[in-house]
């Protein structure tokens, strides 16, 4: 260690986005002097990008949360933790008594860490009484989870990173790794530099797409018919699997029936995908040795996102292509921990590892360990907690690192919810949109500050360290947690957060092998066998469910639930950006506002040209529920007919725009499908521009 | 295979280097444009060795084994040449490399103080103008590290080595600074670099960020003199 610059270094997992770089963070004097990548990370290799290595200056922000705040007479004030852990224990234990448990929900953040999750996913079980637990992953990769479940058996990527390594092709569907999982990105710029033949699928032509063999442009929302044209040409040129279908798998035949009508001339009439194009692509991914999938939010975030996800399943399923080195299906998670909240039970219809709460035994198991009677009844989704605050059904809820009115789609409805709660609690960094209308808001800590445990996009479970102590009278999640629970009534009996970790591998035979000194520096990828050892590779021999075979998903494709119209000619799509993290709570902290200072809107020059626009106009973006203006973009990134923006910044409000509609299953919401009218702002035009309708 | 690295037999394999081999036997081999993450370059010459049926010492990064080798890491001709290809790099450098850095941690492993040839120094010339990295190009030793790094492992093709002989040195883009250039800002450059040529800005005035390093007094000045 450099003793002469640093007082300290603590390897510890980065809590940006779902790679799980283990980073070095370097201290002095109690603060954070340097962040560098740990050259043994299994996910990252040495290499980290500007935001896990730069993005580190929001933990000494002046804006860092230091003392709890209670709501008196309509306004915040500074208050002892004694004052809000006694107004939280009061209020809570009221409106259990008045309007029992069910009128009281929780959130617990794919930004924490596992035992945070699993402890507050126990405080609204055992210590409230509900199932009313749910997390973020609701709204980014929740139809992942239910689709790979239905296919597969378990709900993760099927591989690892490594296997980019190893496969001949790869398909990017609905993903920028460049942008949203930089290191991945580079990871995969490098397989295509020594010759992985890649295929981008995307409205927009991302950066991969300038190394890859083949780019494909859909229409937002037509996934479902691109990937069924895929699997209609695999059929229809005998590059099936055929064996494999046979032995590992079920259902082809409905499958196959309903592929007939998926001719690459149809699926070039829905997509806009030129028929010859979808012929190449399916060649090139069936008949390649080795071939991997990878996708992201642009698949899930659908009002048919999970269907998609089981669709890609066929195409793997068909060709054989899983369960091999270079033959992976890998779900690039958005959050550092979205894989783990959601693994650690932090949900409305499941216990660790994805176990139903309706299932007796199970529930008995978690009984028997924590001492309560437990319900059998599933809770509210994040979107039927707001439904439920509206009608009145909803009283009090209990937020932690999550800014729901920001993130969440159709703010307005959002805010409407939490007005009409009884009684908030938001426990966070920052104060934010969300904690605004909170009546007590707790100090938190971020990940550089905690200890526990994150899992990665490959089911791997990495340590976290703290590098340093959380600021003022700020503490952690997991303290501030379990105190809580202890308050109203419930003991978990943790001292720290390695003895949550140990009750998670007691109570779930999926983890049963997990400890911090198994972990070390080198992860875990779960199933963990009780000797410890690990599964860097699923279904190789069989899939996890009782047939233990591979499930066909005969599904058709249907129109997203939202269309261009005469109204609204343009679809607008929204993404991230590499130099900022999501609703930007950290990044905007930090000097990476000086490399990216805004949101931008991009519009294809053609579009720019019909409505008047010029590169560094202010324009109004209206949808169907809500209206913002912005800077246009003018770029040959996005095709005609469509428009793109990210959503880091607050005074943005992106997500005014995205209306209710949602995945069928997940109810995920529809972020990447969105019909609206742009106009410059700057004079009123003399006549309505007339669009093409997409 | 089998070789013998100092008098110690390891296994490698196939298509191992010399450099490998010698880690394996835990052999110091010093090294300033090596970086494991990297393919081999065999640049800078400062991992010489010798091997037995070779008249000459070797480089030990790009240097295959091959079975039954016999390595001397300490063979004094091959140990002559790493001090005076040190010696050398130095001597163009306007002030000695920071402690921390890895070419102050081979020099002084080697034995090598200040160097004995004086003459032109590279003159100083910073540029800080991106957020987060700095250059310091009087540093440079034209090592090729940072723009391996962003060719090999992140992909982004931002820097370029620039000039020849004397002023051999490294830009982004095409002189235009990071923020002008392709640059995503990861910092593969400023963590590979064995010199702080390319470092961290918040390394550098450390005072908005936990303190003044104890060799801040000595970065202040340099700063002072942009």
């Amino acid at each position: 260690m450099d003793t002469e610059r640093f007082d300290r270094t603590v390897t510890t997992t980065c809590g940006y986005c779902g790679v799980g770089c283990r980073l070095e963070a370097h201290v002095r004097q109690g603060r954070i002097l340097s962040i560098s990548p740990a050259s043994d990370g299994p996910a990252n290799r040495g290499h980290t990008c500007l935001k896990g290595r730069f993005a580190h200056q929001f933990t000494r922000s002046r804006e860092r949360l230091t003392t709890p705040l209670i709501r008196e007479a309509g306004e915040l004030r500074p208050a002892s933790w004694e004052e809000a852990y006694a107004r939280i224990a009061s209020e809570l234990g009221r409106i259990k008594r008045d309007h029992g448990p069910d009128a009281i929900a929780g959130l617990a953040s794919s930004r924490a860490t596992n035992e945070d999750c699993y402890a507050m996913a126990r405080l609204m079980r055992a210590a409230i009484g509900t199932n009313n637990i749910d997390n973020c992953s609701r709204v980014c990769h929740s139809p992942t989870s239910f689709a790979m479940r239905k296919s597969f058996g378990l709900s993760g990527a099927t591989g690892s990173f490594d296997d980019i390594d190893h496969a001949d092709v790869a398909i990017l569907i609905g993903v920028n790794p460049t942008q949203g999982h930089p290191v991945v990105g580079a990871r995969i710029k490098q397989a295509a530099l020594r010759g992985c033949k890649l295929i981008t699928i995307d409205p927009r032509r991302i950066e991969l797409a300038d190394y890859g063999a083949l780019h494909l442009s859909p229409r937002p929302g037509t996934n479902a018919a691109v990937v069924l044209g895929l699997c209609h040409v695999v059929a229809r040129d005998g590059l099936t699997d055929a064996d494999f279908i046979a032995q590992r798998t079920t259902g082809y035949e409905a499958l196959a029936e309903l592929l007939g009508s998926y001719t690459p001339e149809a699926v070039e009439e829905i997509t806009g995908i030129p028929a010859a194009d979808i012929e190449r692509a399916a060649h090139m991914y069936a008949e390649a040795g080795s071939a991997s999938l990878l996708w992201g939010l642009g698949v899930t975030e659908h009002k048919y996102g999970s269907e998609v996800v089981q669709l890609l399943c066929n195409l793997a399923l068909m060709t054989g292509k899983v369960g091999k080195p270079g033959s992976a299906l890998l779900p690039l998670r958005g959050q550092n921990n979205v894989q783990g909240s959601s693994d650690m039970g932090a949900l409305p219809d499941t216990y660790t590892a994805y176990r139903p709460v309706s299932d007796e035994a199970t529930a008995r198991q978690f009984e028997q360990a924590w001492g309560v009677p437990l319900s059998r009844r599933k809770g509210y989704t994040i979107p039927q907690m707001f439904d439920a605050a509206i009608a009145g059904d909803l009283k009090a809820m209990y937020i932690f690192g999550e800014d729901v009115a920001q993130t969440d789609p159709d703010t307005a409805h959002v805010v409407e919810a939490l007005e009409n709660l009884e009684f908030l609690v938001c426990q966070d960094i920052f104060e934010n949109e969300t904690s605004k209308y909170a009546d007590v808001i707790l100090p938190a800590s971020s990940f550089l500050e905690k200890a526990g445990t994150f899992v990665n996009a490959e089911r791997r479970f990495q340590l976290v360290e703290p590098a340093i102590d959380p600021p003022g009278g700020a503490r952690t999640d997991f303290e501030i947690i379990t105190t809580v629970s202890k308050l109203l009534g419930h003991d978990m009996g943790f001292q720290t957060p390695w003895d949550c970790l140990d009750e998670i591998a007691r109570l779930t035979p999926q983890y049963a092998g997990v400890s911090r000194e198994r972990i070390g520096r080198h992860g875990l990828q779960w199933p963990v066998r009780p000797d410890g050892s690990d599964s860097p590779v699923l279904y190789d021999t069989f899939f996890d469910n009782p047939e233990e075979l591979g499930k066909f998903a005969a599904l058709p494709y249907k129109e997203p639930g939202d269309a261009a119209d005469d109204e609204f000619p343009l679809i607008l799509v929204t993404g991230r950006v590499l130099q900022h993290y999501n609703a930007g709570t950290m990044t905007r902290r930090t000097n990476n506002v000086e490399l990216v200072d805004r949101d931008v809107l991009e519009v294809h020059p053609q579009d720019a040209a019909k409505l008047w626009v010029s590169d560094g106009d202010l324009v109004s973006l209206r949808s169907r529920v809500g209206r913002i203006e912005l800077e246009a973009h003018v770029t040959e990134r996005i095709q005609p007919g469509h428009v793109f923006t990210t959503f880091h910044f607050p005074e943005t409000r992106t997500n005014l725009l995205v209306g209710q509609s949602a995945d069928v299953n997940t109810s995920c919401p529809e972020y990447k499908v969105v019909a609206v009218d742009v106009r410059p702002v700057s004079e009123h035009p003399a006549y309505v521009p007339q669009l093409a309708v997409v | 295979m089998q070789v013998t690295v100092d008098g110690t037999a390891v296994q490698v394999s196939d298509g191992a280097t010399v450099l490998e081999a010698a880690k394996r036997a835990g052999s110091w081999v010093p090294t300033l444009c090596f970086d494991e993450r990297q393919a081999p370059f065999g640049a800078c010459r400062a991992c010489m060795v010798a091997v037995d049926g070779s008249a000459k010492p070797v480089p030990a990064c790009t240097t295959l084994c091959r079975e039954g080798m016999v390595i001397d890491t300490t063979d004094p001709t091959a140990r002559r040449v790493a001090t005076a290809v040190v010696e050398l790099v130095l001597s163009e450098l306007p002030s000695a490399p920071a402690p921390h850095t890895e070419l102050a941690a081979v020099a002084a492993k080697l034995g090598v103080e200040g160097p004995r040839w004086p003459g032109a120094t590279h003159p100083v010339a910073h540029d800080l103008r991106h957020p987060y990295l700095a250059f310091e190009h009087e540093l440079c030793i034209s090592c090729g590290r940072c723009v391996r790094a962003c060719d090999e492992v992140q992909g982004t093709f931002a820097l370029t080595a620039v000039g020849r002989g004397f002023e051999a040195n490294v830009a982004a883009g095409i002189g235009s600074g990071f923020l002008e250039s392709a640059c995503v800002s990861c910092g593969a450059c400023a963590d590979t670099c064995p010199t702080d040529a390319i470092t961290e800005r918040l390394l550098l005035d450390g005072g908005n960020n936990g303190g003044p390093p104890p060799d801040a007094p000595r970065l202040r000045r340099r700063l002072s003199t942009n």
